[in-house]
């Protein structure tokens, strides 16, 4: 009797009419499947996109990001017990169709070892794993109340609804094990304590009634919650599955969608129509975490953009029973106003932090092209830099440069000199029109030239990349642009780019290929990494200097290049960079991109100084950076906020040639 | 004989400007053997009066109805009679908006040819050129006028008085021209300081940054401002701080300035403010670091603490006025 | 109301100092790599008249270009601005006429158009800067002329405007019949707008008249019989900041005081 091989117990013991919860099934599934079948209908009234190729690497997001969850664990507390709920509830549903599949199919699995090990003690250990998660999602959401949260009834009556399951599910256990006396009840532990618990208080006859009534109050939870899970934000569980699953397979830095001027009724987004069915589902995946909006530089600095409000307002405005798809939705609320609009970066802080793969930032950029394009409506100092870049071929207003002004005393030829160079070395508005940029892009050639590498210039003929009139929503202008540089580079045969510009990196390797321009692009960081790796340059110069490293938006989070500038700056110094604490892909924003160098922020909220204390905090001598906006923005958020201190901001390059000079003209001395 | 008018407006007096028209009128009738009309339009003072008749060879001030206050059809229609009457073979007028407004219909009406904004006149080979910058002040150019009367309106500030020891007393006529009907009236003339005026068109800007360490400064700054009829602006670190307020902000993210003279105080110079003011004729920087940036774009400049310089330097343009 | 505003198509006044350059022969400045624009005057002359229609609810605008056959570039701006009318009058043959010359084109074409009530020009163009077409365009077409115009709204009396106007000492408002020419200069409130995406798209289907000197009857030849560039050339400018020096301070203060002086003068 009491040999483990034996082991089991009676399916639906003391339950009497159990027929009922095969009749209750029917139609709690139906709601279930009606509840998400009008989901499904919400999100076909949005346009066509393509989101269901290439399979096999979808079901690898799926494992990342569904069933790993790796971004939930960015955050260590609410990923530890959304864990320990989402593995317990994981564990109960095996548990329940192993119950089922025994006892329903007459497939005896439930039995012996297996049942002692996983159907009492593994599923037992996990259900008590997530009574502790859900207490500590309380304790969260009641006690520790971050900012970031949503505040609503619902999220608190889902967290009573997964306790009551739970919690009945162990006392009818307990019951169970207490009325039959079970010779395996210890193998289920937290059943154990209940039974033991109960005996000396309870007769058999209460343990009897309680467990009836305890298990038809388990099945109705359970059965009311699986009903209501599409109409709550439970409906998460496959939504945001169904999200990752349809997420973005390219690099951030290639997430805007191209147009079509010639068909296309409307340019950008104003209202839920104009959305594709991806953004739509979009809505309906988030779970309410707020983590976009926590990381959002904007926000953080204290200015109205919420990413997080701007996919829930738009969520709302989609459920709402009289949704008008056709009604402009810029300016409804705070959060879709035209003024949050323009206080993004488009650093994709919220992309990244997203557990769920919701993209946030090409929303802002699609309403942004609405703005631009449709209403004609935006920011003044944004218009002269698109007029600049529209009658000049750059945004930088005012400036005293031309594009070759920076290799003066410099041997370096351009294309049309120097056509059979291997490597075009795109220099950007930022490099060569920004006084302190040219000599970033000085010790860049010299760097090349010293390596030996055969590269050449466009000289006047480079145009702006149109990243920043992408940004700001002008994509007619960026067309253009991209049109125009595209011709430009085929018409020279340019195969290989190097640009020390993130911005102009992302625009020409993810963005170009769309029109029809395919390079192979590097940013200088890794180019010149490759050269140091090839012996082709060496530094290493012990230095006394302390630097840190700001990781540029467009080419960490939007392309994944986070080790080549630190090496770059260990092979610089002979140290490897100190950490701010926010670095590699929580990098926080200088609060130059998506055309924001050419806004003014309030003083009270400007990016670049919560950036810069951060930088000052680790107490360096040198900010190094990879991006020319980075270095405007940080100058001047390290000068208003160094007080004496002596703190440089450095491009890796002009830290690089620093050493590999001192090295040459130590070796000679 | 030939002769060389000058323009004055009765109401402005003797001023710079109307002293520089006058210098400028008599080395030109001097150079050509030219006698020099003076002639006034509206009721003109006594310094004014005898300032002209002081260079000028004959003086004609012509007052009325319809003449005591600018209307730009009185005025023409006066003006272009008492011209003919003159045979003038130059017209000169100062570089006021009023002048340029009629100067070049003054022109067509004599059958002659206008040039404004003129630095230098001089007569060559019996035609009128006349100096000017063009392209923004990038260039200059000088252009030769084909019909006579040259009509020009002169940088008259900029054009020395002409020598004190004048002609004497040239003849006074007075006149009181018959002026057609114009349906133009002007109904509302408010003299009061350009308050509505832009940044980004002064002609003179005095500028303060960061190393005027608070908002204080700025108060002499205005004096000096203040004194030299110019506009306040300042950098980004200077508004960021509050000291000012921010749409006096110069720079890559605020305004963009072309003034003739930028005065740029306690300002290092970082590439975005120099973006804002590049296009400024001349800039000129008082800062105690001679390394300072700015001083790269400097016409000229004065390595200082700005403490010991903007209160003398106040009184000084002030008693120079 | 109808309002023609005339457009003129300019090197862009921004291209660096040192990019600059002039052709001394050619008696130009060269184009180099730099672009073509509207002159900002003019810019502000269209938003002012699109700004007077958008506040009445009606009238026609009719942008009006001589230049050579490229000018159409400005034309299109100013469709993709909802212009309602396009001219462009071809004058390939002489880059720079003088302004007598191109008032005499205007006022042609102006007569061609016909019903024109205002008649807006930018105070001057950022070449060469003669700030003349408008007061010679005023006596070809024998109407009045108001320079540094910001505005205008209907007049007390029908057939008249009252037009805001900046003068050196403040402004003035002037009552004036139409028809008659404005100089515009700019002010806060007429900031060129952009043209909506759409807009610009469209502007390049829109009918452009293109009218001939002939067509007008103006006698190309005389496209200098005004005035003419005698000499052009780029004046020497310090590149390197002059110090100013002195024994004592007071002695920096007095030359300092002396340079600005001079400046202020000269203005």
């Amino acid at each position: 009797m009491n040999d483990p091989q034996n082991a089991t117990r009676e399916v639906l013991w003391n339950i009497h009419h159990a027929w009922i919860m095969y009749a209750l099934l029917v139609p709690t599934m139906a709601v279930c499947a009606w509840g998400f079948y009008r989901r499904i209908q919400l999100w076909r009234k949005g346009r066509a996109e393509v989101r269901f190729d290439r399979p096999a690497e979808r079901v690898k997001l799926v494992l990342k990001y569904a069933v790993l969850q790796l971004r939930t664990w960015r955050r260590s507390y609410p990923g530890v017990f959304h864990a320990m709920i989402f593995w317990g509830f994981v564990t109960l549903f095996i548990a329940t169709v192993v119950v089922l599949i025994d006892y329903d199919f007459g497939i005896p699995i439930m039995r012996g070892r297996f049942y002692l090990y996983f159907q009492s003690l593994f599923v037992d250990i996990l259900g008590a794993a997530a009574i502790v998660g859900t207490l500590m999602a309380a304790f969260r959401r009641i006690v520790l109340r971050p900012k970031y949260l949503v505040y609503n009834t619902e999220s608190k009556i889902i967290l009573l609804a997964i306790l009551a399951m739970l919690v009945t599910g162990f006392l009818i256990e307990g019951w169970r094990i207490a009325a039959t006396d079970d010779p395996w009840g210890a193998w289920s532990p937290v059943g154990k304590v209940v039974a033991n618990v109960s005996k000396p208080l309870m007769s058999h006859e209460a343990l009897l009634i309680s467990h009836r009534v305890g298990w038809w109050t388990h099945l109705a939870l359970v059965f009311a919650f699986i009903a209501w899970a599409p109409f709550s934000k439970m409906a998460h569980v496959l939504n945001s599955s169904l999200n990752v699953y349809t997420g973005r397979l390219e690099p951030v830095g290639a997430s805007l969608k191209k147009l079509d001027f010639e068909k296309d009724e409307k340019l950008g987004v104003s209202a839920l129509a104009d959305f594709t069915w991806k953004d739509l589902l979009d809505f309906d995946a988030c779970t309410e975490c707020g983590r976009c909006t926590a990381v959002c530089p904007a926000n953080r600095v204290g200015k109205i953009l919420s990413p997080r409000d701007i996919i829930l307002d738009l969520q709302h405005r989609m459920r709402a029973p009289d949704a008008d798809f056709a009604a402009s939705y810029i300016g409804s609320t705070e959060a879709l106003s035209p003024e949050a609009m323009w206080e993004c970066t488009t650093c994709a802080a919220c992309m990244q932090a997203c557990p769920v793969l919701i993209e946030q930032m090409p929303k802002i950029v699609d309403t942004r092209r609405f703005l631009v394009m449709e209403d004609a409506e935006f920011p003044e100092t944004m218009q002269q830099a698109l007029n600049s870049l529209e009658t000049r071929g750059h945004p930088m207003r005012g400036t005293s440069f031309n594009r070759v002004d920076w290799t003066q005393g410099l041997k370096i030829s351009t294309m049309a000199e120097a056509k059979d160079a291997e490597v075009l070395l795109w220099v950007g508005c930022g490099g060569a029109l920004v006084e302190r940029n040219q000599n970033v892009v000085r010790s860049l050639a010299q760097l090349l030239e010293k390596a030996g590498v055969s590269f050449a210039i466009l000289g006047r003929e480079e145009k702006c990349t149109g990243d920043p009139a992408r940004r700001i929503g002008n994509e007619f202008l960026f067309e253009t642009l991209a049109q125009d540089n595209i011709a430009t580079l085929d018409r020279y045969g340019v195969k290989k780019i190097v640009t020390s510009c993130p911005h102009c990196f992302n625009t020409l390797g993810n963005e170009y290929p769309q029109w029809g321009g395919k390079y192979e692009v590097y940013h200088h960081s890794e180019f010149l990494a490759k050269l140091v790796a090839d012996g082709k340059l060496s530094g290493d110069m012990p230095s006394s200097q302390k630097v840190t490293f700001h990781d540029p938006c467009y080419l960490g989070r939007h392309n994944g290049i986070y080790d080549a500038p630190r090496q770059l700056v260990q092979i610089a110094t002979g140290a490897a960079p100190i950490e701010m604490e926010q670095n590699r892909s929580n990098g926080f924003c200088c609060g130059g991109g998506g055309g924001m160098s050419f806004i003014d922020e309030p003083p009270n909220q400007r990016v670049n100084q919560e950036r810069a204390r951060q930088a000052l905090e680790t107490d360096a001598d040198v900010v190094a950076v990879g991006c020319p906006f980075c270095m405007t923005m940080l100058e001047d958020g390290i000068n208003a906020r160094k007080g004496d201190r002596d703190v440089k901001v450095m491009d890796i390059a002009e830290l690089l040639w620093q050493s590999v000079e001192e090295k040459t003209s130590g070796a000679t001395s | 004989m030939s002769e060389v008018v000058c323009t004055l407006w009765g109401r402005a007096g003797l001023d710079r400007a109307a002293q520089g028209v006058l210098g400028a009128g008599r080395r030109l009738a001097d150079s050509t053997g030219a006698a020099l009309r003076a002639i006034i339009v509206g009721t003109a003072d006594d310094a004014l009066a005898s300032g002209a008749q002081a260079v000028a060879d004959r003086v004609v001030v012509a007052t009325g109805p319809g003449l005591e206050d600018y209307n730009p059809e009185s005025y023409l229609a006066a003006l272009s009679d008492l011209c003919k009457a003159a045979s003038a073979t130059v017209v000169l007028l100062g570089n006021d908006t009023y002048a340029q407004e009629i100067a070049a219909r003054l022109a067509h009406r004599l059958g002659g040819s206008a040039a404004g904004d003129a630095v230098a006149v001089h007569a060559e080979g019996g035609k009128v050129r006349v100096t000017r910058g063009v392209y923004g002040g990038k260039a200059t150019a000088v252009i030769e006028l084909e019909k006579s009367p040259a009509v020009v309106w002169v940088r008259a500030r900029a054009i020395e008085p002409a020598d004190a020891a004048g002609r004497g007393a040239g003849e006074v006529e007075r006149v009181t021209p018959e002026l057609p009907a114009t349906g133009v009236k002007v109904l509302e003339r408010q003299e009061e300081s350009k308050g509505g005026a832009r940044l980004e068109d002064a002609q003179v800007i005095v500028s303060g940054g960061r190393g005027l360490g608070g908002p204080e400064p700025f108060t002499e700054l205005q004096k000096l401002a203040d004194v030299m009829h110019a506009q306040m602006a300042a950098s980004r670190a200077a508004c960021d701080a509050g000291w000012v307020p921010a749409s006096w902000q110069v720079g890559q993210t605020g305004k963009k300035v072309a003034p003739q003279l930028y005065l740029a105080i306690a300002i290092s110079g970082a590439s975005q403010h120099i973006m804002g003011i590049a296009d400024s004729k001349v800039i000129c920087a008082i800062n105690r670091d001679a390394d300072a940036p700015i001083f790269k774009h400097c016409t000229f400049g004065l390595v200082e603490d700005y403490q010991k310089v903007i209160g003398p330097l106040t009184e000084r343009l002030r008693s120079a006025k | 109301m109808k309002i023609a505003v005339c457009l003129k198509q300019i090197l862009d006044p921004e291209v660096p100092a040192r990019d600059f350059k002039v052709d001394a022969a050619k008696r130009e400045a060269e184009q180099g790599g730099a672009n073509l624009v509207t002159n900002i005057f003019c810019e502000n002359a269209l938003e002012t008249a699109l700004q007077i229609r958008d506040a009445a609810g009606s009238g026609e605008i009719v942008a009006l270009s001589v230049g050579p056959a490229g000018a159409e570039d400005v034309l299109r701006k100013a469709l993709a601005l909802r212009a309602d009318q396009a001219v462009l009058v071809v004058n390939d043959a002489d880059t720079n006429p003088d302004p007598l010359f191109v008032a005499k084109t205007l006022a042609a074409a102006i007569k061609k158009i016909g019903g024109v009530d205002v008649v807006m020009v930018g105070r001057e163009a950022g070449d060469w800067g003669a700030g003349q077409t408008g007061g010679l365009l005023a006596e070809e077409l024998a109407i009045p002329c108001i320079s540094f115009a910001e505005g205008f709204e209907p007049g007390a009396t029908p057939g008249t405007i009252k037009v805001k106007r900046q003068t050196d000492a403040g402004f003035e408002v002037i009552e004036a019949p139409t028809p008659l020419v404005l100089t515009i200069t700019n002010h806060d409130k007429n900031v060129p707008r952009i043209p909506k995406t759409r807009d610009v798209m469209q502007s390049y289907r829109k009918p452009l008249e293109k009218w001939t000197l002939s067509d007008l009857g103006v006698d190309g030849s005389t496209s200098h019989a005004y005035s003419q560039v005698a000499e052009l050339f780029i004046p020497k400018k310090e590149t390197k900041c002059e110090f100013i020096e002195g024994d004592t301070v007071e002695a920096k203060i007095d030359a300092l005081a002396k340079r600005i002086g001079d400046i202020l003068r000269a203005m």
